[in-house]
């Protein structure tokens, strides 16, 4: 029976690697690429094996580069295109995706917003017209901003405030990590400057970020990528292109001292410790590095820190991170980027036990290596995982759209594998060494309220 | 599917975009907006059905082009509804520990093995079967399924393994019961379900305590056995050579002792509960409104769907509308039918800021009621099976869904071919059985209500009845 459909967020999708071993199951994806007159990029890729299209339109702004005071902005306004447009109000853009077959839906991450539909082939027409209707302007009505607002509020309260841990492992981290407003401030924004979100501020970010040329479209499925061409033409070819102003410089250097906090939640029941370094920036020679060290520390049951501290140590009771997580991968941002690591451990085991015992396991890679035979099972793995990330369209286009808009290349995704491929024991174990130290560190640990409380007297009582 | 063992607690993340569309009135579509082209033929899944000596069914779907990619499932009958209640959880720590040790292989062997195959294996319990899944490399299809055949048939239940799983499963517990969508969903199923299997799955400490090595084996044997198990192949593999090495894997498996009986058909109709479960200091109300219906090999089951997605199906359904583009209460509120082997529900959900909470629920009524009371338009009807037909295509893209499907059907005791006739029954649907499944199942005075959320809007609840406090679980 139909469950209630939800795609998967792009914190989902598994995208990471490739290594060129078994020929048949090299994947490589045929990538098209055009750019029109005004600068609008589009991608294609030819597959059809099922009639329907995956469509992605990627628009390189987003939670790091939106205005200060405004925090939260670039995830408003990405809930301010599905409001309607002067030539298409409020729900035709729903009603026409929707009633052709398809499925829709948009997210905000730190250096993107993308907007994706899957649906049959033949709603391909109306889909791409309606997405070149909302890249011209926008309803700009003072009821949808205020909707949105409340709604926005919603979702922060069922995703942040109403949950155990409330996110703490992304906002809490990446405050802690960050010296710059850019990565460091909270991306879901304060309640305050939700509100305090005008209609001037909506029109201004749609004209200086969402032009054709700020914006790539993928297109993956049933249709010849000539096919494809033409229609984007035909849609967004006499939309102009608009200046973009230029964004501040948010690189930062790896930290020198070690950060720390601790927190009580009031809402959870078993304890947490997230853990996070400054990871390599895009395009460094470490990335792919990262990547494999990434899979190998949690990437699975047989990762270190699985076998490590759920198994055998028993401190832990589940252990999650990565590269870029939980709002991406390894590929998939330009501005600064973190690994993280998330921890919820027993009752019995401390913070500290959990932190010491992850660097137990970063030590054994840095003094010992990786052996070979680890390391290829790795890489196998990631190849695999690479596969199912990119099997469904939508998947695919959003990562070819993705790809274009951030690295300039789409074809980048058909190199990864060889960047992986080529990753030694030795790219871990400098890796380890130039980011995964105490320095460059930050870790906080979140004890639920009652068992903070708990402790207090025993504490006390031992003081004396 | 287990990799990290991960909890649901950390699934949540940014955004989920908006979505819009006018609940009442028919929007006049913009003049240049071009129509849909023609519509391509659905696919149908070609199955290629088997029967083991030993009774083992199997269904392989080979695909020739796709992602180079194998995908296997082998379910069973009998799920977590067949726990005895005083051991609620056992089916899923025995899905949880299947994989942590064969006879011949130990648990890092096999999680080492899955990352030099590019698979990925893992098991689940549900109400009425239990699988084992796996996914990986189509090069490496063969020795996938030796690895899930051993997995499945050969497991040990280590005492270590076993015993740190419940020590991490009441962890788990712990976890999923600060969130109030657990909360709201264990006193859902019991107003829904009342005594019934699907009411009582509660998993508590002693329950979770009660589970053995020596519980978990004996189910093992009593549960796994070839006349009561399917196995479906499909993806990028060769299916002559699949059969070949399934036949190798399970065919000398032998079926003994009796096997699991059939549980009890659950209520059609119960009389309506209303639930609070306090929640301090909770920032939203989850509110959850529903009743029992109908089991998975009823036909009404595609009205149903209609009438669901055309309620609260997706950003377009009404509660969606309403209460969150409309009315801005909600993030999301959505409804939806779900059917099992011996019964089923209908439900309707939506988490909501405090002051609201009434209002909300008087939404929820005002939407149900007028789907009882007036038929459904044409264009939205026809918008609604469009939809569907495209949902059912976007999701059978994935190989590996339609393993999934084609198990799910087979535990809930549909023949395979339904999946391939979804689009047609789904097209076949009129606004009048539309009405006939909202007359039958969207009655506001027939709907269970349970309330999670802060004490203090127990008040603007008084509006709708006597609701009854219960301690959180």
């Amino acid at each position: 029976m139909t469950a209630i459909f939800k795609f998967a967020a792009g914190a989902a999708l598994a995208l990471c690697a490739v290594t060129a071993q078994a020929a048949g199951d090299i994947w490589k994806l045929p990538v098209k690429t055009h750019t029109l007159e005004n600068g609008l990029t589009v991608v294609v890729s030819e597959d059809h094996t099922s009639p329907t299209v995956g469509v992605s339109v990627v628009y390189k702004i987003g939670m790091r580069r939106e205005p200060q005071g405004r925090t939260g902005f670039a995830h408003l306004f990405e809930h301010m295109m599905f409001q309607g447009t002067p030539t298409a109000p409020k729900g035709v853009f729903d009603q026409v995706v929707q009633g052709g077959g398809g499925v829709l839906n948009g997210s905000t991450r730190a250096d993107y917003t993308n907007y994706i539909e899957s649906a049959p082939v033949s709603a391909l027409e109306p889909i791409l017209w309606l997405e070149a209707d909302r890249m011209k302007t926008l309803d700009f009505s003072p009821q949808n901003l205020k909707n949105q607002q409340d709604v926005v509020k919603e979702e922060i309260r069922v995703n942040v405030k109403n949950q155990p841990y409330g996110l703490f492992f992304w906002t809490d981290i990446a405050r802690l990590a960050f010296s710059k407003w850019e990565n460091a401030h909270d991306g879901y924004g304060s309640f305050e400057d939700l509100e305090s979100a005008n209609l001037g501020d909506v029109a201004a970010f749609h004209r200086d970020y969402y032009g054709p040329n700020n914006a790539v479209i993928g297109i993956v499925g049933d249709i010849k990528a000539d096919q494809a061409f033409a229609l984007v033409e035909k849609y967004f070819g006499a939309l102009p292109a608009r200046p973009v102003p230029k964004g501040t410089d948010p690189s930062e250097p790896l930290n020198t001292a070690e950060k720390r906090e601790s927190q009580t939640d009031a809402l959870a029941q078993v304890p947490a410790v997230a853990l996070a370094w400054k990871a390599p920036a895009q395009r460094s020679p470490d990335q792919a590095a990262m990547a494999v060290l990434s899979h190998l520390l949690m990437g699975d049951s047989a990762s270190r820190l699985y076998q490590g501290l759920v198994k055998g140590r028993q401190v832990a009771v589940a252990v999650q991170g990565g590269y870029n997580w939980p709002l991406g991968n390894a590929w998939d941002f330009s501005g600064p980027a973190l690994l993280t690591v998330l921890i919820l451990h027993r009752p019995d085991a401390s913070a500290e036990a959990v932190v010491t015992a992850i660097d137990e396991e970063l030590q054994k890679i840095l003094k010992e290596g990786v052996d070979a035979e680890t390391l290829a099972r790795v890489k196998t793995r990631l190849r695999a995982n690479y596969v199912s990330g990119m099997e469904p369209f939508l998947s695919r286009a959003d990562a070819l759209a993705k790809a274009q808009a951030l690295w300039g290349d789409a074809g980048m995704l058909n190199q990864i594998p060889g960047w992986i491929g080529a990753v030694t024991s030795a790219d871990l174990q400098r890796v380890v060494g130039t980011y995964l130290t105490k320095q460059n560190r930050v870790v906080i640990d979140r004890v639920p309220a009652a068992m903070a409380a708990a402790k207090q007297p025993a504490a006390a009582a031992k003081k004396e | 599917m287990k990799t990290l063992k991960t909890l649901a607690v950390f699934a949540a993340c940014m955004s989920f975009g908006a979505g819009a569309s006018a609940a009442a009135a028919e929007l006049q579509l913009p003049k240049d907006l071009p129509p849909y082209g023609a519509d391509k033929p659905v696919p149908v899944p070609k199955i290629d059905k088997h029967t083991l000596s030993n009774g083992m069914t199997v269904w392989i779907v080979a695909d020739a082009e796709g992602a180079p990619k194998a995908n296997f499932v082998l379910a069973v009958r009998g799920g977590s509804a067949h726990d005895p209640r005083a051991a609620n959880g056992l089916s899923s720590i025995l899905a949880g520990t299947i994989d942590e040790g064969t006879k011949s292989r130990s648990a890092i062997q096999i999680a080492q093995e899955q990352q030099s195959l590019g698979a990925s294996l893992g098991a689940g319990a549900g109400e009425e079967g239990t699988t084992v899944s796996a996914s990986g490399l189509g090069s490496n299809a063969g020795k996938i399924l030796q690895l899930l055949g051993d997995i499945a048939r050969n497991p040990t239940f280590p005492d270590a393994e076993v015993n740190l799983a419940k020590m991490n499963a009441l962890q788990a517990l712990k976890a999923a019961q600060a969130q109030p969508g657990y909360q709201a969903e264990v006193e859902f199923a019991k107003a829904v379900f009342g005594d019934h299997p699907y009411g009582t799955g509660e998993q508590t400490e002693a329950s979770i305590m009660s589970v053995t090595p020596q519980s978990l084996r004996e189910l093992h044997a009593k549960r796994f056995r070839p006349d009561r198990a399917l196995l479906v192949v499909t993806g990028r593999v060769d299916a002559a050579e699949i059969l070949r090495v399934a036949k190798e894997t399970f065919g000398d498996w032998k079926a003994e002792g009796t096997p699991e009986a059939e549980i009890p058909a659950a209520p059609t109709a119960v009389p309506r509960k209303l639930v609070f479960v306090p929640r301090a200091n909770s920032v939203q109300s989850s509110i959850r409104l529903g009743r029992p219906a109908f089991a998975a090999q009823d036909p009404q089951l595609y009205k149903a769907d209609v009438a669901e997605s055309i309620l609260g199906g997706g950003f377009g359904g009404r509660l969606f509308q309403n209460l969150r583009e409309d009315k801005g209460y909600t993030y999301g509120a959505y409804a939806s039918f779900g059917a099992d082997r011996n019964g089923g529900s209908f439900g309707a959900e939506a988490d909501v800021r405090n002051e609201v909470t009434g209002a909300a629920i008087t939404e929820f009524n005002r939407e149900l009621q007028r789907m009882i009371d007036e038929p459904v338009g044409a264009a939205e009807l026809e918008r609604s099976k469009r939809y569907l037909a495209g949902v059912y295509l976007y999701r059978n893209q994935l190989r590996g869904a339609v393993a999934s499907s084609l198990a799910g059907l087979w535990i809930d005791g549909r023949p395979p071919e339904d999946l391939g006739q979804y689009t047609e029954r789904v097209k076949a649907v009129t606004a009048a059985d539309v009405q006939g499944v909202a007359r039958r199942y969207f009655s506001p005075q027939e709907q269970s209500l349970v309330v999670v959320g802060d004490p203090a809007v127990a008040e603007q609840l008084k509006a709708f009845g006597e609701f009854k406090t219960v301690a959180p679980n």
